[in-house]
């Protein structure tokens, strides 16, 4: 019987072939632009979230308790390579790295802009966050005096491989100290920090410079997906200032919450209106047909039967639209999370705010699951209101009413 | 054909309440939206500008790129004299600004420091009215620093506290002096008071060398729109080669690009909702007129023409488009004006995003008649689109045909 009312609910759903293609195009166009803006969105947040990780706070970073009010180098970690090595013998501890920092001038022989001077080492940075992807420009090496600057900071000072720097900040005695650097790279982060003022150099170099030691560190940053590690560290360095990336980055966050809560709204708004289309054309669908069922009724068909084959419509409606629809979001996301979509155009722009030219989609099961769950609910629910009038009929009624 | 339509309209109440609903919704989504993307990015540019940066800037040419004291304006009062001569300026005054270490006996920060002229600056920008704490410069001022409060954090410094300065001098000489910090100002800009102070010109300029010369004039318009106008007016009105007069537009152009970029992704989010309201407009056009194809086939047998059926059916979504839009633009135009007088306050959103440039926690919506009109012009004309296919529909059937239609 059910193979039976399976062919009747799909011969009837192309019985006005038209009207539900209409519909099937509907979802789909939907659909598939919904799944693209929602993977655009968490695709341009994730990236700079994950390269705000990689070349700069890590998962967790560890400072002094004073310093992230105050930047001064008294406030550093006085036994940074005690805690490292702590660190990496901790579970669930993937790398560590050690920063040196100062903030201070960086001029040319005709400008000068604000900088902080970032002491680093390069291997450990690569294990850490491949820092060598963030290259726009020239080679990461530290030879020679060598410095590597952020893409902003080379922009103000219009800087190019192989200019010549000097920076000046004051040391760790209180003396005004400057040294002199080549431009050896530049990087783009995407951290908008670190992308307008960050000048890198090797770390005993910014030791030396300074005046600090190989046991002192600014930072302390870790690389660590483990949920318990930060409460670990926590309890383990009381007389630190431990944070998590969402503590250093609260604007992250938000743009987190902004892109859920845009994207949840989004969602709502698109399947509320998808659900009046459907509504609209099984409505109509079903109630043109109101003899043929009353003649069904009439012949002994149970009720069930023709809700089932009712339901049965609305779902093969519902799921021809999805299906359409997921192939082109699949194909579309799939073409920006590879080749992404190109604002070159517009990079100045861009990256003076932290995002990179070209933005990259992101794709995540879930798109394609809510989306199902939503659009069979809002199939199956279009029908009730319909159903419950032919529940109500009296078959003799009808079919003399609509002879 | 109109009293036709008047008539089906009301008649066929499922469809019509249908589209009358969506296309109210849709309106009121679509202004409010346009409106809160252009206040917001409305008070963002007004907010720069507001601070320090002019309507229009007047350099030496390569100051911008190159940069480097040969590139200082040489003779700034041949200049001003000319200015003073436009109508539509309110006002312009120069300012020479350096980079440099400022210093106490034990922290030390890079900041730049700008040699103003206090009683044109008043009028010219906000940084009188961002005082914290002191009093705002005078030409007697001397060596008495106006610094940025989160400058004045860093430096752990307060009112008649010395702070050594080093730099150097316009013609490229070593520059040092002690200076007192007699006030503190706080515009919101996080990157600006972090890092700018400020001098009175008449002290600064005889420490750097300077007198008559500046990095850049600034001018204030009466009114901000006229900014290309007044600056081909002073283009000409200054006549040099050397020199390039600048409007805001390029002065913040990665500003303005980002907004544009952020326009372009509003809309693109906006376009979603726009096409999936237009396919059920348009589905349920269809149903209405699948399910009167034998009254169109009869209405063409007795002799109305296939412009005939288009205008009916224009009319039709005309109606139902007018009550919707008149209903909804009033509605739309009240929020987005309450709120452009009243911005919604999202606190903490100012220090969330302090190093984007934003300084207020109020996002205000824009209101703006221009703008209401082409908003409804575009629900007007997805409306119209909707009716193209029924009407194509409509047609592939002959008269007959048609009203044989089951």
């Amino acid at each position: 019987m059910y193979k039976l009312i399976l062919k009747l609910a799909w011969k009837n759903s192309f019985l006005r072939r038209v009207r539900t293609l209409l519909v099937i195009i509907m979802i789909a166009v939907s659909m598939s632009m919904m799944l693209v803006l929602e993977g655009v969105y968490d695709g341009l947040v994730k990236n700079m979230v994950d390269k705000n990780k990689r070349s700069q706070s890590g998962d967790i970073s560890i400072f002094a308790k004073e310093y992230r009010v105050s930047r001064d180098l008294a406030n550093r970690i006085k036994n940074a390579d005690e805690i490292k090595a702590q660190l990496q013998s901790t579970k669930g501890v993937e790398a560590v790295v050690l920063r040196v920092k100062a903030d201070g001038l960086l001029s040319t022989a005709r400008k000068s802009s604000f900088a902080s001077l970032i002491g680093i080492d390069l291997k450990e940075e690569e294990r850490f966050g491949k820092f060598s992807e963030f290259l726009k420009e020239g080679v990461i090496d530290f030879q020679k005096q060598g410095a590597i600057v952020g893409i902003e900071l080379a922009k103000t000072l219009k800087l190019r491989i192989g200019s010549k720097v000097v920076f000046s900040t004051q040391d760790i005695k209180g003396e005004i100290n400057s040294i002199a650097l080549h431009v050896r790279a530049i990087v783009q982060t995407t951290n908008i920090g670190l992308d307008k003022g960050a000048i890198f150099i090797d770390i005993n170099q910014a030791h030396k410079f300074l005046g600090t030691t190989s046991q002192d560190a600014m930072q302390i940053a870790i690389r660590g997906e483990d949920r318990e590690l930060y409460g670990k560290l926590k309890r383990a360095f009381p007389n630190l200032d431990v944070k998590e990336f969402l503590e250093l980055q609260p604007m992250m966050k938000m743009m987190q919450d902004v892109m859920i809560i845009f994207n949840s709204v989004t969602f709502l708004i698109v399947m509320g209106v998808v659900f009046i289309g459907i509504f609209g054309v099984m409505y109509v669908s079903i109630l043109e047909r109101v003899r043929e069922f009353g003649i069904m009724i009439s012949l002994g068909m149970p009720y069930r039967y023709i809700r089932a084959q009712i339901f049965l419509e609305s779902i093969v409606v519902g799921l021809l639209g999805y299906l359409a629809g997921a192939v082109l979001g699949a194909i579309l996301l799939i073409y920006l999370e590879r080749y992404g979509i190109d604002l070159s155009a517009f990079s100045d722009a861009l990256e003076m705010w932290g995002y990179e030219a070209v933005i990259y989609a992101t794709i995540k099961v879930s798109y394609f699951t809510t989306t199902f769950g939503a659009i069979i609910t809002a199939s199956l629910l279009s029908v009730i209101i319909p159903l419950s009038r032919i529940k109500k009929l009296n078959p003799i009624e009808v079919i003399k009413a609509d002879k | 054909m109109f009293k036709l339509a008047l008539k089906n309209t009301l008649f066929y109440k499922g469809r019509s309440i249908t589209t009358a609903v969506l296309t109210f919704a849709s309106t009121i989504l679509f202004i409010l939206y346009i409106s809160l993307l252009n206040g917001s990015h409305k008070s963002m540019l007004e907010n720069s500008l507001k601070i320090y940066t002019g309507a229009i800037e007047i350099y030496h040419k390569g100051y911008r790129d190159i940069g480097g004291n040969e590139y200082l304006i040489q003779d700034v009062k041949a200049i001003t004299d000319k200015l003073a001569k436009i109508d539509a300026i309110e006002a312009y005054s120069s300012r020479y600004e350096t980079y440099g270490l400022l210093s106490n006996k034990e922290h030390s920060a890079a900041a730049m420091v700008a040699g103003i002229e206090p009683k044109r600056e008043k009028i010219l920008s906000s940084l009188e009215s961002a005082l914290r704490e002191g009093s705002f410069l005078d030409e007697n001022s001397a060596n008495c620093l106006y610094m940025g409060i989160e400058l004045a954090k860093k430096l752990k410094l307060g009112i008649g506290d010395e702070v050594a300065f080093i730099g150097s001098a316009s013609d490229g000489s070593f520059a040092a002096d002690i200076f007192r910090v007699c006030a503190t100002f706080k515009t919101g800009s996080f990157e600006f008071d972090s890092s700018a102070s400020f001098i009175t010109r008449s002290y600064f300029d005889e420490l750097m060398y300077a007198k008559n010369r500046a990095s850049y004039i600034t001018i204030k318009l009466k009114n901000i729109e006229d900014a290309e106008e007044v600056n081909s007016q002073i283009i000409t009105m200054i006549d040099d080669e050397s020199l390039e007069s600048l409007t805001w537009k390029i002065l913040m152009k990665n500003m303005v690009e980002s907004m544009e970029i952020d326009a372009v992704f509003g809309y693109i989010s906006l376009s979603l909702f726009m096409v999936v309201i237009f396919f059920v407009i348009m589905i349920y056009g269809f149903i209405n007129v699948s399910s009167r194809i034998k009254g169109f086939g009869i209405l063409r047998c007795i002799g109305l023409s296939k412009r005939d059926v288009f205008l009916l059916l224009f009319y039709e979504i005309l109606i139902l488009t007018i009550l919707a839009t008149a209903l909804a633009a009033p509605i739309a135009a009240y929020i987005c004006y309450y709120y452009s007088i009243n911005p919604i306050v999202i606190e903490g959103i100012a220090d969330m995003y302090k190093d984007y440039g934003i300084i207020s926690n109020e996002i205000p919506f824009d209101f703006n008649l221009v703008t209401f009109g082409w908003n409804l012009g575009v629900i007007y004309l997805l409306n119209f689109l909707s009716i193209l296919y029924p009407y194509m529909y409509i047609n592939s059937f002959g008269p007959f045909e048609a009203t044989r239609h089951v």
